[in-house]
């Protein structure tokens, strides 16, 4: 694979694999630091790239298995990427109902992080990633009925977890 | 028809929906103010997900990444290609040691044939030479102390190079082979002596028991009397002094058994 293919078949993909990134790490530059990694060990075995299936899944998959790394390396507090919560509210909410956003967006967050890995990767290539289900198959080698189960499952999780959280039963 | 927001929320927990249903969903989650409330404990994670989607690297990072267009570089890729370099280095390194070999004994020769004595003789006498200590190495000087044992017999000259360099050699472990060596010329003159007079300079402890056990070995009586002072001297390792006493002892009594 020569750097035209390169730039064609991977860089593409990049801003799905830095979401992908943010997703486990939590952080913007823990992100791009592991995005630059992958990509680095892409180039640097470019020549025996094109024997793999999808190198896509090997990009997911590398991707993944890097932020387990990390994470499982740190066990770092994870500090929440502040700066997006600004563009989640629209200016014409009022402050006490824009804090709310930003809370149960940060609640959504935390709930996401409390998810099994798989559940986490499936959601968030479904959600996320808009990928059909032979597209996830794909990439994580997962049955199709797997991941029904497991992408309705984490749904679900969110949702009761969330509601446990926010208690909406007590309000109605 | 088209299904209601309630029905795609339903079939969205059980992981029913299509793709088209799910961008539906995000669209309708999108903007907060509009959401009726029964639904508002939905929202949280569509707006995760809309606001998730955005995220980008940053643009500089995208930007750098390029990387700058380098020569083709060639892979020895063929197993052939592989191969062959491989004997081809074989072939280099076979060819480079027979010429090295071949230019080695032609420099070594004038010197050799420069003096009278047996080669051996000369690059020993060479080696250990006072004055060249500090360029030789450590090994250099063993091995050039081990070749005297290729020599059947020594002369004087050897024998107080061997000497020279047990008294005066930087390192230990030259001063242990030289006394080894001297142990094989003990019948020359000179040597005997040399080791009693030794016991007194040398200062390691090693050379220290080396040389007791050795002249105990030889019977040298008269080194009782410099073990002794040995054993009572402070400045050695009790261990040293514990020997030298042992030595001393062993000696006065094969003395005694003569007399």
């Amino acid at each position: 694979m020569d750097l035209l293919a390169f730039k064609q078949r991977i860089l593409p993909v990049q801003n799905r694999l830095f979401r992908l990134a943010t997703m486990f790490l939590r952080n913007r530059e823990d992100a791009e630091d592991a995005l630059q990694d992958v990509l680095m060990r892409l180039w640097s075995n470019r020549q025996q790239l094109d024997t793999y299936q999808s190198v896509e899944a090997l990009a997911v998959q590398m991707t993944r298995n890097l932020c387990m790394d990390r994470l499982k390396a740190h066990a770092r507090q994870k500090s929440v990427d502040q700066a997006d919560l600004g563009s989640l509210a629209s200016p014409q909410l009022s402050p006490h109902r824009q804090t709310e956003l930003a809370d149960s967006a940060d609640q959504i967050r935390r709930l996401i992080d409390e998810l099994p890995d798989a559940q986490k990767l499936v959601l968030h290539l479904r959600d996320v990633e808009e990928c059909s289900f032979e597209e996830i198959e794909q990439l994580t080698g997962l049955s199709i009925n797997t991941i029904r189960v497991t992408l309705s499952r984490a749904r679900q999780r969110l949702r009761n977890g969330y509601l446990k959280l926010n208690d909406y039963e007590a309000d109605h | 028809m088209k299904p209601t927001i309630d029905e795609l929320l339903t079939r969205y927990y059980e992981g029913e929906t299509t793709l088209d249903d799910e961008k539906q969903l995000r669209d309708f989650f999108r903007h907060p103010g509009q959401v009726p409330t029964h639904l508002l404990q939905h929202a949280a994670l569509f707006q995760y997900v809309s606001d998730a989607q955005q995220q980008q690297p940053s643009t500089n990072f995208v930007g750098g990444m390029d990387p700058r267009p380098t020569g083709q570089i060639r892979q020895l890729t063929s197993w052939g290609m592989r191969l062959a370099a491989g004997v081809a280095l074989l072939l280099i390194g076979f060819v480079g040691g027979r010429f090295y070999n071949r230019w080695q004994p032609d420099a070594a020769k004038p010197a050799v044939l420069a003096t009278n004595d047996r080669p051996e003789t000369a690059s020993m006498k060479k080696a250990l030479a006072f004055g060249r200590m500090s360029q030789t190495s450590a090994s250099d000087r063993i091995q050039a102390v081990n070749q005297s044992y290729d020599l059947d017999e020594a002369d004087r000259e050897i024998t107080q190079l061997l000497i020279n360099t047990l008294n005066f050699d930087a390192n230990v472990n030259v001063r242990l082979a030289a006394c080894q060596a001297l142990l094989r010329f003990e019948g020359e003159e000179g040597v005997r002596d040399a080791l009693i007079q030794s016991l007194r300079i040398q200062k390691d402890p090693n050379v220290q028991l080396t040389l007791i056990e050795a002249l105990v070995a030889i019977k040298e009586k008269r080194a009782a009397t410099e073990m002794q002072w040995l054993a009572r001297n402070q400045q050695v390792l009790e261990i040293v002094r514990l020997k030298a006493q042992e030595g001393a002892v062993a000696l006065t009594r094969v003395s005694g058994s003569f007399s």
